[in-house]
This record gives structure tokens, sequence and C-alpha cells, in this order.
């Protein structure tokens, strides 16, 4: 990673990558460890974070390089979908080119708002502020086209849900009409985030997350408000455990901003409570909840208590 | 001679329909008519208010308070124009448009179109009686209700045949909540509950709707506000009761099927891919 010039070194990536799904399997080889995950049979997708793109997103050097290890795996290019909410996000990150010929990109909504890219079946029903559109539905290929989800989030924090990783990448990524949920200081992600988390097919579909954290944001998350806020923590997470690794996210942010002299992620006082854009990191829109990433393991998602974790760090 | 050309003009003046829709420059005379807004979305992302919705200027409260009105709207360009003419056809009301060429061009489509939809004898199919006093206050909460899509009609005292009964300033509704109306039409929709509504759209925030029904058949009107900034991309939509047979038809998009369509758990569940200006879905067992 080329802090200065901002660039990711695409072989690096892919050197870490093989070694840290290796580690993650015990494998000897590339082959046998995303064989643990993944069949040449499968249509798989990859739920890529855009929301903060260009200034960072899911790197397509890292989509890249999960891609061709799945084609090495026998999964043809075209059974093989990037894809996120909007489309006009892909498009700025475009990925195309980027990556392995035949993958295909879908973006749910080709124009914002729109609900045919969503299956019209599956959905959660919540009345949050007296919206009168109370669903949020799973997106269409999830239900209908994909075997299986790699997940692929950003490591940054948000200013409404106080980290964006694992969860809230799979959750809030995977459904239609999610921002209905923050209205003024007041978020529900607390419990909104695993509730849609741990809908099927989804849950039991995506079975690997890998965390792109070649590139970080300490505030004003999911986008780059400022390039103050850029950070470059140079790594890459790799789990089967969405609360464990974003139990690390937090950790990882709350340290950075402890750093930074910023208040705790898990702050609620009203005097750190300001309307408008982040750019002062001692105000918030919102009352940041954090707590989603334990909540979630109450839905049986993950495991949130350390003692309990394996945590194993690899440099290269 | 004045006196008879009148009183024929009177026996041929049409009682219902298109024809009650009348086409008119911007300053044609609207003496002794009551005035309609432009039916629009407005978007007021900066403006402090209680919910983010989008402002929707519909003309249905109007309407439905005074079903024997005669009204003019002033509706200048295509999408002000054909809503106007769509929200006249729908609530059954005479309107003079007033309009410019652009709109005057698409009422002549619209109308046409209008004239091909298969007359009904039908009423509206509404969960909720209002007791209207006729004030500002409760216009503006008939207003929230259309907006919402909570189906009620005017009534003059609580009719226990229906789910729910609202009059401001009984007890349960104090004159004094009418200042928050949106809030108040919160609570009528969670005191109806979303399980009796009859009707249900999601999808948009921009799209209001008017529900029909003769015998077993059901029409749907479904009016898109914000036609002018874009068409709504996909409308889904839960009528209660099951409805086997569906048909849609729009007036500008002559090729309209609807799609994921269900029945079962005793309500019907479909999504118009696109909506445009105005489409009518009509529903039987």
């Amino acid at each position: 990673m080329d802090t200065a010039a901002n660039r990711v070194d695409a072989a690096a990536v892919k050197l870490m990558l093989s070694r840290g799904i290796r580690e993650l399997t015990g494998a000897s080889n590339d082959h046998d460890a995303w064989s643990h995950f993944i069949s040449p049979g499968d249509t798989v997708g990859i739920k890529v974070n855009c929301s903060g793109a260009p200034e960072i997103n899911s790197n397509p050097e890292l989509v890249s390089a999960i891609i061709d290890s799945l084609i090495a795996l026998g999964v043809p290019a075209d059974r093989i979908y990037i894809y996120d909410r909007f489309e006009n996000q892909l498009r700025i990150v475009n990925f195309g080119p980027k990556v392995a010929a035949g993958v295909k990109i879908v973006g749910a909504e080709s124009s914002r708002g729109s609900i045919l890219g969503y299956d019209p079946y599956t959905y959660v029903e919540a009345d949050f502020f007296g919206e009168e559109d109370t669903r949020s539905n799973l997106i269409r290929i999830v239900s209908d086209t994909l075997t299986k989800v790699i997940n692929i989030p950003t490591m940054k924090e948000h200013r409404a849900a106080g980290v964006t990783g694992c969860l809230k990448n799979i959750a809030y990524g995977d459904f239609s009409n999610v921002a209905r949920s923050h209205q003024r200081e007041k978020s529900n992600t607390y419990s909104f985030i695993g509730t849609l988390a741990s809908v099927e097919p989804l849950r039991s579909r995506t079975v690997l997350n890998i965390m792109d954290g070649l590139r970080s944001l300490w505030q004003g998350g999911p986008f780059l408000q400022s390039p103050k806020f850029l950070f470059f923590p140079k790594q890459i997470v790799l789990g089967t455990d969405p609360v464990a690794l974003d139990h690390l996210l937090i950790d990882m942010i709350e340290g950075k901003r402890k750093q930074e002299g910023a208040p705790s992620l898990f702050d609620r006082s009203p005097g750190h409570l300001k309307r408008g854009p982040e750019l002062d990191p001692q105000f918030n829109s919102f009352i940041r909840e954090p707590g989603h990433v334990e909540y979630a393991s109450t839905l049986g998602l993950g495991i949130f208590d350390k003692d309990r974790l394996k945590d194993k760090v690899v440099e290269l | 001679m004045s006196i008879l050309l009148a009183a024929l003009f009177l026996l041929a003046s049409p009682q219902s329909g298109v024809e009650r829709i009348t086409v008119a420059p911007a300053d044609a005379n609207v003496a002794g008519l009551s005035k309609a807004i432009t039916p629009k979305v407005t978007f007021r992302r900066n403006v402090a208010s209680a919910t983010r919705a989008p402002w929707v200027d519909s003309n249905g409260w109007r309407y439905l308070r005074q079903p024997d009105g005669h009204f003019y709207c002033d509706a200048p360009g295509v999408a002000a124009a054909t809503l106007a003419a769509a929200e006249a056809f729908a609530y059954d009301v005479p309107v003079k448009i007033r309009t410019d060429s652009a709109g005057s061009e698409s009422l002549t489509k619209m109308l046409a179109f209008l004239r091909t939809v298969k007359e009904g004898d039908y009423s509206p199919l509404i969960n909720i009686g209002f007791v209207d006093d006729g004030s500002a206050e409760s216009g503006e909460f008939m207003n929230l209700l259309v907006r919402r899509n909570l189906l009620f009609k005017v009534v003059k005292q609580p009719d226990p045949k229906l789910d729910l009964n609202v009059e401001l300033g009984s007890t349960q509704y104090p004159k004094s909540e009418a200042a928050n109306p949106s809030l108040l039409a919160e609570k009528v929709r969670a005191n109806l509950t979303d399980a009796k509504r009859l009707l249900r759209l999601y999808g948009s925030e921009v799209v209001v709707s008017r529900l029909m029904g003769h015998g077993d058949d059901v029409r749907l009107y479904l009016f898109n506000y914000g036609v002018a900034r874009s068409p709504a991309n996909g409308v889904r939509i839960r009528v209660l009761g099951a409805f086997h047979k569906q048909k849609a038809m729009q007036f500008d998009a002559p090729e309209t099927k609807l799609i994921d369509v269900t029945v079962d758990s005793g309500a019907t569940e479909f999504t118009l891919p696109e909506l445009k200006t105005f489409a009518i879905i009509n529903l039987a067992k």
C-alpha cells in the first residue's frame, strides 16, 4: 500500500489473501483452502461495499484476487457476481476492467428507489418512525441466483451504526429501504442490522467474510467527508464469524479515535450531537450504535466474547 | 331563447367521467369555481419538517370534502396537466384544467385514454370514517390521510360499520393533536392497524391511490405525483381480499403488465414494474 499515492499493490494483496485463506482453513494450498467454502458448481456473489466510492470502497485489487481464486477453483467467471445495492456507486468504482472477463456486475437499484432488483417475497417488516413503506426486501439475486456469498466490507467508522463491517455490509447492503431506520439523532441500527443479517437465505449463503482494511476511516463514515479521517491499517481480516470480526473492527476504530482525541464510539452524550457534516470529530449527527455487534451475537450470528475467539495475526 | 339554450345545456351536461373534465387556456375565466392546487411533488430537503417524506400536492382530500364542487386547476406542463385530469377522473369531479400548449397536447391524449376506460358503478372502498367539521385543521388532516393512503370517506357522524371513525375534538382525537397532522395520521394508522388496511403500497413515497369496488370487482387508481422527476420504478401493492384476475392499464405505457403476483393469506399482492403518471388496475375474483 503506497499511502502517499493512496495506491494498492495488487501483487501484495494477492499474497495477503493467499496467506490469509490458508491460515484461516489450515490448508496447505489455495485450492484446498477455497474448497472449504466454495465448490465449482456454486454461483458466487461477492458483496462489495461501494458507499464511500471513489475514495474508500472494497478495493478492486482484493476483489480481483478473490475472483482469480474462484476461477482457479473451477467456478466459471459468468457464475461470479460482484454486487451491491446501488448501480451508480458500482459504476464509480468500475470493477469491470479490473477483474477477470465474464464476471457479472449487478446493482440492485439501477435507479435510486427502484424495487425491481429486490425479492418481493423475502423481507423484514418494521415500522420505525411511522413510515408508509415498512418493508425492507432482500436483493433478488441473493434469493434466486446465488448459492454462496463472500462478504467484502471495508473497515470504517459509521456515523449511525458506530462501525460498518461485516454485519452492516451484509445487512444494510443486501436489503432495500433501510435508510428509514435513521431519523434525527436516533438510529435503529442496534437491532435492525442483526435482524437483517439473520434472514435466510442470506445468512446461510454468506460463507466467508474478508474485511478490506487496506484503507480505513475513523470519523464521518461511511463516506469520506475529509481526507484527514482516512488512515491506512494495511490489513485484510478473514473469518467466518461476522460478529467476531466486527468486534476486532470496533477495537481498531476505538484505538484510532482515542489516538486522535475523539470521543468513544459508545459515547451517547447529547453534548456530542450536532446535525450536519461530521467534520469535527468531537461531534456526530447520530447516537452511534456499535452495540449492534454484540446484539447480533444474541441472534446466533457469531461470538462476541473475545475469550472464546481465536485471533491470529500474520504479518507479511 | 337564451333561457332555452341554458336549459338544453344543463340537460346535455355530462354527469360523470371524463366528460366532466374541461381543458382551457391559462387565462380562461374561472369565476364561480373552487381552486384546486397544481398536482406535483415538492422536494424540500432544507426545510425542517416532521418527516423526511417528500411533500405531495394532491387534491384528493379537497375532492372528497366537496364531492359536489366545481373546480379549476392551474396545471401547466405535461406532468401537472395529466395528473390533474387523472385526479378529476378518479374522484369524479368536474374540473376545468387551465394549461399551456404542452399540457393541452398531453391532455388530448389523456382524455382519449380515459374514454377507453370501461365505466362501472364503483363506490369508494374505505377503512375510516372522518367527521369533517369544515375547518382548516380537518382539511390538512384529510390531506395527510390521502397522502398516506389511509382510505377514508367524509361522514356526518361516526359509522359503526367502518373499521375506524375519527372526529377531531373527540376524546380520542383532541383538537390539540391536529397541530401535528402527520403525527395524528400515524395515530390513526396505529389505531386502525396495518393488518386491516384494505390497501398498502410499498416502494414509493409519492404514489397515491384510490380504491373503488363494485360487487366482487375492485378498481385501483394510482397516481405518481413525482412523474415530473421520474417514473416510479416498481410499486408493490397489497389489496385485502383474494383476486385471481388482475388487469392493468396505464395512460402513457400501453403494455403494462403486473409481475410477482400472489394471492394468499386473504390478500392479493403484485408489482407494477413502472408507474409513469396514472394507472388503473382492475381486480376480480
